[in-house]
């Protein structure tokens, strides 16, 4: 069992605060009624009497890579080419050599005394990096090396390592006794179970991305009266079967595949690639296992038998942009779009910065530039298919048949009725083809045996057609069937290329300075990779992505997932396992869920579900005064936390809670009113048509997205951009996003429904449609005050209503 | 869980004299940990993201106003005077000049000839700087101008070039200079955005809103575009039917249920909201005063030769920038289109060229003139410049033009500690590259952040293990020589 971690960055704090309450003179001077507002001034002294002590015995891991890689790696790291004065300190050997490290003789060893020198000259780091080491740190140095220098592998190399959780009386589930085992070693306890209104509006927000409607409110209430733990479980179970929880985990990977409807850049047209998107939402619906959901999106179209399904799933690497701008090397864009491709690919799947040795050697983690670009050459041997979507409800076959069955019946008619066909022909003049339309010229053009069918059935439409009933039928049939056949959306696709392009290294990551080749593969530091296959493509590659013998991909999504439901992952840089990272805050507990999800096949709906009953996520939100002295962040999570919803999710909950929402499902993106001229912000001004009918009412994820001009009221809420893979959200709280939710025309529509629910049902009932719960006296007091239509509003803009609490 | 809100309330609010109201000023925003700002600034004290925030070092400026000619404006018709090149007008280009270069639009580019400059110049002011015909006004302030006739830059198509002129990478996702700079500093106003975007010209400039977007750092840092029409600030206007005592009720009834939740809670986040609404609401005012040019006086319309106030021209964003200044914001960046010309329809160097200089001249030096006589440019850096320059060879379209040059263009600084009249930088005499003192980008950038007192190497933010910052990875450098 490894040790429990420390937290450097808990530290004990004394706030001491302090309010003023001023006029503002700003108001006064431009002559509106001066208002008392609460000017806020934070004065914090900060208590450093508890730093923690220096260690006794130091970890290599916990106290010394953190230091080196700081301060150390960017010059005496893996990256070659920058390497100064021929010294590594990453690989033990090789600082020993060197004399930098004695092991067991600091006062031998020149890393200690360059650290320690007095003069600016001789001391490290030096000073052009600003960077300074200090005393704690150099003590920690010295001892290390003293204690005998020992190096350990960084700890998301390792593969996950099973761990008994610790024991914790009338605690089960594995989740609760990692995070309350740790809590109690700082004599902290966890909060109590939220209220019920407050534990269905926060899971069904985080399983659906919709807030409960009062009657599942009243139901749960009722039934957690009595059976509080069933009912939850029921509650659970529903939300997991609902359809709506694959688009609100459909947008959780949507940001991380780059998702958006533009080619991006400057010219930024549209793309159609939903069927993308629904693709997501179905295969999370339907909890298509990850190793799977991962070889289809990677590899679709190269599985045997590849399917309309498995072709649309790999669009998640044709996310990336295209300029279309005018004077540009389209190799160029090609090959950016597979720097795009790896760096993507090495973030979403392994938590890696692997696009850092584009250019050169990693400078922190153990990848070479030669690594980077074998593993680039997986993606760059890809044409780049737009084709056809029928979607899962139509049997692209049987339309073939009736097409083709259409055809003959046209073909057998036409052919029965030649003599008429001809006697038609003999009856034009010069003057009479002059008329004709332009396809009935060249059809009459073609020598009478060398006519096709397509020939034939435009001069027999053009002629006796006009008057045979059989026919006309037989031909609207076709067109028909045609149109069905081949007037259907698009979505952008990867093929692999007949040819495939030799992959070079790229110095300096510049397309046009190509140099040694090289052949597909994947870094040393990881677990082997199997090419038993002979070949190596992309299905070996999302093979050993998802391998069970990978250290980090389980690791990386469970970690992705618990951020989603605690506003931080339990390793906190979600993007970054290498050794710059952040270090896990329960590494065992992360683990635990790591394995577990590899062991129960990868389902994400398992571990949704282990992770929302458990204690831990069920706590209440609610801050306590020895929280917010010994872990003002929540790093232990004694408690829940407040967050702020995603942008879209701001939106679902408002027309939720306005009854205007439409709850339908897929299909093209929507254009729910934008305000005026936000279009015109890119080089080409978009057209933006406002959807009509209940499209206008549709739920965020389905709104268009151009990347040159976002719809501004996600854009504001930290709607990802699409220009690279996002996989955390910035939770922003500005001024603009009051003025969107105050002003804005969608809100205004918003808050005109909910005034009308207001009229019907009165304000506890749109307070509950808003927040769940019953309003005190006191707040009901104060929408009282208010005409019904500034109530409305007034709880639209309210914190509660877009906060998970 | 009563008993819970009473422990709640006791701890947070119980001691205070005031009341409901021992409020601590938070931002918790997530993302936001280990900027480092600044070295005596605690990293994870809770401030609004906008305040206020001590500078590295005692600045010489405090606001930077940045004229960007979007499309790449030809140095060689303005700044960068060439004898040798209208001498050599029509004739091939010397290999050695361009052997192993690459330009855009490299089909039309090639085998054509150089051509010389189409304009006059002449010498200005005590600095003599040499300043075509096309910019009398620009001329007429040129001791107050810092001319650099030796930038250089990376990448050379628009977009991109766009993005690295703004963020120092041709990458998406990287925070513009005005977010670096509204991070670094915050703002000094409190009820207009600390970094505005103006825009004139046909179309908007080549890239859209990630120009001024803050990438991996806090929306809070984005460039607030100010518009032209209709609200200036998006949904800046109550809704219609709504009176300005309504609307002040509903704010005030947010807040009040806010800080309930807040007294419930313990989320400090909730704070900050509460203080977003009080912002949003004063901007509300002060962006339509800030709007409402009607109190300049019509001399000072006159100078800058803003005809119709009401009417959006790239003139009338040169005064709004210098009202922008007046109210303390941090970072105005003005946009003006269309300067890419090539020969093509509407793209000549023989009309349209000279024509948007007319657009720009007059009222780039009335704001010089304007801040300097209201005491503002001396902590005002005003920068002008675009994406690129253009070759000194032609582009054969419609007519001839330029084509895109990133090897050497010229830009000029004015105000805020940068030496007047001061010209830096030769480039050889047919204007291919720089042979004396150049300035890349990345140097440009350091330079600016200097006079506002941050160290680019300091300004760092720490995403997927690396320290971003402004610069890049290569090392910048401060120019000193440009620095008075």
């Amino acid at each position: 069992m490894r040790p429990m971690k420390d937290f450097s960055r808990i530290r004990l704090r004394h706030w001491q605060t302090r309010v003023l309450v001023q006029k503002s003179s700003f108001l006064n001077a431009i002559g509106i009624k001066p208002w008392v507002m609460l000017s806020i001034v934070f004065v914090a002294t900060v208590a450093r009497a508890a730093e923690p002590p220096l260690p006794e015995k130091i970890d290599f891991n916990r106290h010394v890579r953190p230091i080196l890689a700081e301060y150390c790696f960017a010059c005496h790291g893996p990256d070659a080419n920058h390497r100064k004065g021929d010294l590594r300190l990453d690989v033990r050997d090789d600082a020993i050599k060197a004399s930098a490290i004695t092991p067991g003789q600091p006062d031998m060893s020149s890393l200690i005394a360059r650290v320690f020198a007095a003069s600016a000259e001789e001391r490290m780091p030096p000073p052009e990096s600003k960077k300074q080491l200090t005393a704690d740190q150099k003590e920690i140095l010295k001892r290390w090396i003293a204690q005998g220098a020992e190096y350990q592998q960084h700890w998301a190399f390792i593969p996950p390592q099973k761990v008994e959780p610790p024991v914790i009386a009338g605690v089960d589930q594995p989740i609760d006794r990692f995070i309350q085992g740790r809590l109690a070693v700082e004599g902290l306890k966890p909060a109590p179970v939220a209220a019920a209104e407050t534990l269905i509006r926060r899971v069904s927000l985080d399983l659906t991305g919709l807030p409960p409607t009062i009657a599942e409110i009243d139901a749960f209430l009722a039934a957690s009266a009595t059976q509080p733990e069933s009912a939850y479980r029921d509650l659970v179970d529903r939300l997991l079967e609902s359809p709506h929880y694959g688009e609100r985990w459909g947008r959780w990977w949507l940001d991380q595949a780059r998702y958006a409807d533009s080619n991006g850049y400057s010219i930024d047209a549209p793309r159609q690639i939903w069927a993308y998107r629904d693709w997501v939402v179905n295969a999370l619906n339907q909890d298509l296992p990850f190793d799977e959901f991962t070889l289809h999106q990677l590899a679709g179209d190269l599985l045997p038998g590849a399917t309309e399904s498995h072709r649309v799933a790999t669009g998640f690497h044709r996310n990336t942009q295209i300029n279309q701008e005018g004077g540009i090397d389209h190799e160029q864009f090609r090959v950016d779009s597979v720097f795009d491709r790896v760096a993507t690919t090495g973030t979403v799947w392994l938590g890696l910065t692997i696009g850092c040795a584009q250019c050169h050697d990693h400078k922190f983690d153990p990848i070479t530039q030669k690594e980077y670009y074998q593993f680039f050459a997986f993606l760059n041997t890809q044409d780049e298919p737009t084709i056809k979507y029928y979607g899962p409800d139509v049997e692209v076959a049987l339309l073939t048949q009736q097409f083709k069955a259409a055809q003959q019946a046209l073909s057998d008619h036409v052919t029965q009725h030649l003599d008429q066909l001809v006697a038609w022909e003999a009856m034009q003049t010069d003057e009479t083809k002059k008329t004709l339309a332009a396809a009935v010229k060249t059809a009459i053009g073609v020598a009478a045996d060398q006519r096709n069918f397509s020939h034939k059935r435009t001069l027999y439409a053009a002629g006796p057609g006009t008057a045979d009933e059989t026919f006309k039928t037989l031909n609207k049939a076709l067109s028909d069937a045609e149109s069905k056949l081949n007037d259907v959306p698009t979505t952008l696709s990867m093929a692999e290329m007949k040819k495939p392009r030799q992959t070079t290294i790229l110095i300096k990551g510049d397309f046009t300075r190509p140099t040694d080749p090289v052949s597909p593969g994947t870094p040393a530091l990881l677990h082997l990779f199997d090419n038993a296959t002979g070949h190596s493509n992309r299905i070996d590659l999302a093979r050993w992505l998802t391998s069970r013998s990978n250290p980090l991909t389980a690791r990386v999504i469970v970690n992705r997932v618990w951020q989603q439901y605690f506003g931080r992952g339990i390793v906190e840089t979600e993007n970054d396992f290498g050794t710059q990272g952040t270090l896990p805050s329960h590494p065992e507990l992360l683990d635990a869920l790591a394995l577990d999800f590899m062991e129960r096949g990868w389902r994400l709906k398992e571990l949704h579900r282990v992770i929302v009953s458990s204690q831990t996520y069920r706590q209440a939100s609610v801050d306590r005064p020895e929280l917010l002295e010994r872990d003002p962040h929540n790093y232990l999570l004694g408690r829940q936390r407040r967050l702020r919803l995603d942008a879209e999710i701001i939106r679902d909950v408002a027309l939720t809670a306005s009854g205007l929402l439409s709850r339908k499902m897929g299909g093209p993106p929507v254009y729910p009113p934008i305000p005026d001229g936000v279009m015109g912000q890119g080089q080409v001004k978009r057209a933006w048509t406002v959807s009509t009918g209940e499209d206008r009412y549709r739920r965020g994820c389905y709104t268009f997205v151009f990347r040159a001009s976002p719809p501004p009221a996600l854009n504001v809420f930290d709607s990802p951009d699409g220009f690279s893979t996002c996989t955390r959200r910035i939770r922003s709280n500005t001024p603009l996003q009051a003025l969107t939710l105050l002003n804005d025309g969608a809100s205004v529509e918003f808050a005109e429904a909910l005034e009308k629910i207001i009229r019907d049902a009165g304000i506890p009932a749109a307070f509950r449609r808003c927040t769940s719960r019953d309003p005190q006296p006191d707040e009901l007091a104060v929408l009282q005050a208010l005409d019904t239509r500034s109530a409305a509003r007034v709880l639209l803009n309210l914190d509660e209503t877009i906060t998970r609490e | 869980m009563n008993d819970l809100r009473d422990v709640t309330r006791r701890h947070f609010f119980g001691g205070c004299a005031v009341g409901l109201g021992s409020l601590a000023m938070a931002s918790l925003i997530s993302g936001n940990q280990g900027a480092s700002v600044s070295a005596a600034a605690e990293p994870d004290v809770l401030q609004n993201p906008l305040q206020p925030k001590p500078a590295h070092f005692p600045s010489k400026a405090k606001s930077v106003i940045f004229l960007f000619m979007a499309g790449g404006p030809s140095q060689l018709e303005m700044f960068d005077y060439k004898p040798k090149l209208a001498e050599l007008n029509g004739q091939p280009i010397p290999e050695s000049y361009i052997a192993g270069k690459r330009f855009a639009f490299m089909d039309s580019s090639h085998k054509t000839n150089l051509l010389g400059p189409k304009q006059k110049f002449q010498q200005y002011g005590q600095s003599g700087a040499w300043i075509s015909d096309l910019l009398p006004h620009t001329g007429s302030i040129a001791d107050e101008l810092c001319i650099v006739k030796s930038c250089k830059t990376d990448l050379f198509n628009h977009a991109p070039a766009k993005l690295f002129m703004n963020s120092g990478s041709g990458q998406f996702g990287r925070p513009s200079i005005g977010s670096w700079v509204t991070y670094g500093l915050g703002s000094e106003c409190d009820n207009l955005p600390g970094f505005v975007v103006l825009q004139s010209g046909p179309r908007g400039p080549r890239g859209g809103a990630v120009l001024w977007g803050s990438g991996i750092l806090p929306t809070s840092y984005q460039g607030v575009p100010l518009r032209n029409t209709g609200d200036p600030i998006l949904n800046l206007s109550s809704p219609k039917d709504v009176n300005s005592d309504q609307q002040r009720k509903v704010v005030d009834a947010v807040r009040e249920l806010n800080l309930k939740r807040l007294v419930a809670t313990g989320d400090q986040e909730i704070t900050t909201r509460i203080s977003a609404y009080e912002m949003a609401y004063r901007m509300q005012t002060s962006a339509p005063e800030l709007m409402d040019t009607g109190s300049e006086t019509a001399e000072t319309l006159e100078q800058y030769g803003i005809k119709n106030p009401n009417e959006s021209s790239f003139a009338r964003n040169c005064l709004l920038a210098r009202r922008l200044v007046e109210r303390g914001v941090r970072f105005i960046q003005l946009y003006h289109t269309n300067w890419d010309h090539h020969g093509g329809p509407a793209e000549n160097l023989d009309q349209h060229l000279p024509a948007i200089c007319g657009e720009i001249d007059k009222p780039c030096a009335a704001l010089i003139r304007d801040l300097k006589q209201r005491g503002l440019l001396e902590d005002t850096i005003v920068v002008w410049g675009g994406e690129f320059g253009r070759t000194p060879m032609g582009e054969a379209r419609e007519s001839t033009g330029r084509n895109h040059h990133i090897d050497a263009f010229t830009m000029w600084m004015a105000g805020g500690g940068f030496k007047p009249g001061f010209v830096y930088g030769q480039t050889d005499e047919l204007g291919f590259g720089v042979v004396e003192n150049p300035v890349h980008v990345h140097d440009l950038h350091a330079t600016l952040l200097h006079q506002l007192g941050l160290d680019h190497e300091r300004l760092t933010v720490r995403f997927q293990g690396l320290d971003f910052k402004l610069t890049g990875v290569e090392k910048a450098k401060v120019v000193r020589d440009l620095l008075a």
